[in-house]
């Protein structure tokens, strides 16, 4: 069996995974069935084996791996949904596909468009705007002011901005980090480069926190954060840099703690859920108890009560799949993420340029930071902050802008294999 | 009525089952298939080598069986090497298995494999782990004979 047909394999047990979900949901209402979403379904099954072997057949994507990964993560997300909020999943499952059609679109085009790394202060302005959007007119949403309404569609810019800091930070780091490898000051055990080399990271600390603390958004700060400081790990191998963030994150921490009361909740709750069970810690009780009561095994996909898990369908989502699934299938979700992350940094060193590995690597980076930003905090590893599990919460800015980051890992794999060391 | 009550109890209990296997399977079938994609790539080793002939050379450096040291061994397919007496190389020697390696042609290009051996094989003083790829001028080291590898 050569690897494409090995591919395909993984994605048909994806669609496997698709159709015996809603089968059993279709088992338990029998004899009234809903037909709708297993025609969307089967639509979307088709779309998701078309696409993979059009870009394969193409040599869109050198990759064929992370393709049928990205479809587990829906499949499952689509039969959780089906499951959690029945309302939601037809619409799920058009957001799929729409997603399957940008991340085609994204791959063509980032051949032409490969000049905006040129144009890298525009970019960092850009990334800026996108983010302030969401504070000048952002209209509040379940308890985080990062929404924006355009007339029938919500749309979160946070996650489009998520792309543009991607952008952003390897087309400047590329650029800039031979400066801030050598031009660098010592100040105690800290090697500093004079600050006009590293304001725009400081532009982009600062942004986060202002995130944090004006629009309650404490989970896109706290990825953007970590998103920014690893990047510049990445490009200067200075371990400076992750000693002087962490300063500046305690330093706001501390002082978002004392002065907001939301802060200070989200701690609390997190250091002692057990003082406010049936109140403010009601969601994070709710989700220890959903994911204790499915053990091992799991309650059997159907058969649990994640129902009662406040916003489960979005960012509680991974409690659900605890409870119905058990540890096994929360083993399987996370194990995902780090193989999905694996590709995407053997792509990024098979690269030359280094403008090529630093995309390739804050974007597989973005993917992971975000599950485990998000999966630390449903299970009370870390404070609770709301984000998206990536490609499994519904959430159609989240599938579209996820999609048009997998679009862009995909050509980036493609064009190593054309002009990089690829002869065969 | 009761019947089919059953019948689709035990449907949806066996889907259940099968939901988790097929997330397991998923995830072991993966792990598998990209093992097997992060073997060494082709393009690399066929950027460096010219290939000059289908003929190779292996010729005996050194060795504590006096009457091997200095052989020399011409072969253009398969060479195998080990304590064994069928072995188209004998390395009488206590360090070396019976059939402890061979040398195959693939692609063109000649690719060393230890055949599971005890004390392992060695080119260029590092330990190989299954197959891999020579290049003329590699030493293969094997017990403590040292043979050099020419094409």
């Amino acid at each position: 069996m050569n690897s494409r047909m090995q591919s395909a394999a993984l994605l048909l047990i994806d669609i496997g995974i698709m159709f015996i979900g809603l089968g059993i949901l279709a088992l338990k209402t029998y004899p009234e069935v809903l037909l709708e979403p297993f025609a969307w379904a089967a639509g979307a099954s088709a779309m998701a084996i078309l696409v993979h072997s059009y870009i394969l057949k193409k040599g869109l994507a050198a990759d064929k791996w992370i393709f049928p990964i990205v479809m587990f993560f829906s499949s499952l997300g689509i039969i959780m949904l089906a499951r959690l909020k029945p309302v939601l999943c037809v619409p799920q499952l058009r957001w799929l596909m729409i997603g399957m059609a940008v991340m085609l679109v994204t791959i063509h085009l980032a051949r032409k468009f490969s000049d905006i790394f040129q144009y890298q202060y525009i970019l960092g302005l850009v990334t800026i705007a996108v983010l302030c959007l969401s504070l000048v007119f952002g209209t509040e949403i379940g308890g985080s002011k990062n929404w924006l309404v355009l007339g029938p569609f919500q749309v979160q810019p946070s996650e489009f901005g998520k792309i543009l800091l991607v952008l952003f930070l390897s087309a400047y780091l590329a650029d800039h980090k031979d400066m801030m490898m050598s031009a660098t000051k010592k100040i105690g055990i800290l090697e500093v480069p004079p600050l006009r080399f590293i304001a725009p990271l400081l532009c982009i600390w600062g942004i986060a926190i202002l995130m944090f603390v004006v629009q309650r958004d404490l989970g896109s700060a706290l990825l953007f954060f970590c998103m920014a400081v690893s990047m510049t790990y990445m490009a200067t191998g200075n371990k400076s840099y992750v000693l002087i963030a962490v300063g500046f994150f305690s330093i706001g921490a501390l002082i978002s703690y004392a002065l907001f009361s939301h802060v200070q909740v989200r701690f609390n709750i997190w250091l002692d859920p057990w003082v406010d069970p049936s109140g403010q810690a009601y969601q994070l009780v709710q989700s220890l108890f959903a994911l204790g009561s499915g053990g091992v095994w799991g309650a059997g996909f159907g058969n649990g009560h994640p129902g009662l898990i406040p916003e489960v369908h979005t960012d509680f989502i991974f409690s659900a799949i605890g409870e119905e699934l058990g540890l096994l299938g929360c083993f399987a979700v996370m194990l995902a993420y780090v193989l999905f992350f694996y590709r995407g940094m053997k792509i990024a060193f098979s690269c030359q340029r280094d403008l090529d590995i630093l995309t390739a690597a804050g974007l597989s980076l973005a993917f992971l930071l975000q599950a485990f930003i998000i999966i630390a905090g449903v299970t009370r590893f870390l404070p609770l902050t709301g984000i998206t599990l990536p490609f499994v919460s519904y959430g159609g800015s989240s599938m579209v802008s996820g999609f048009i980051m997998l679009g862009m890992l995909l050509a980036i794999s493609a064009k190593e294999k054309y002009n990089g060391k690829g002869k065969y | 009525m009761q019947f089919s009550a059953v019948v689709i109890k035990f449907i949806s209990v066996v889907f259940q089952y099968g939901l988790l296997f097929l997330l397991l399977l998923f995830i072991y079938r993966t792990l598998k298939y990209m093992r097997q994609d992060s073997r060494p790539i082709l393009d690399d080793i066929y950027a460096k080598t010219e290939i000059v002939n289908e003929q190779a050379r292996l010729t005996v450096l050194e060795s504590a069986d006096e009457e091997l040291t200095g052989r020399q061994f011409v072969f253009s397919h398969e060479l195998s090497i080990g304590r064994g007496a069928g072995n188209d190389v004998v390395v009488n020697d206590a360090f070396a298995s019976h059939q402890h390696a061979r040398i195959v042609m693939l692609n063109n290009l000649y690719v060393i494999e230890d055949l599971g051996s005890a004390n392992h094989t060695f080119v260029n003083d590092k330990m190989i782990e299954g197959r891999q790829y020579l290049q003329s001028g590699d030493i293969i080291s094997i017990g403590t004979a040292a043979m050099e590898f020419v094409r």
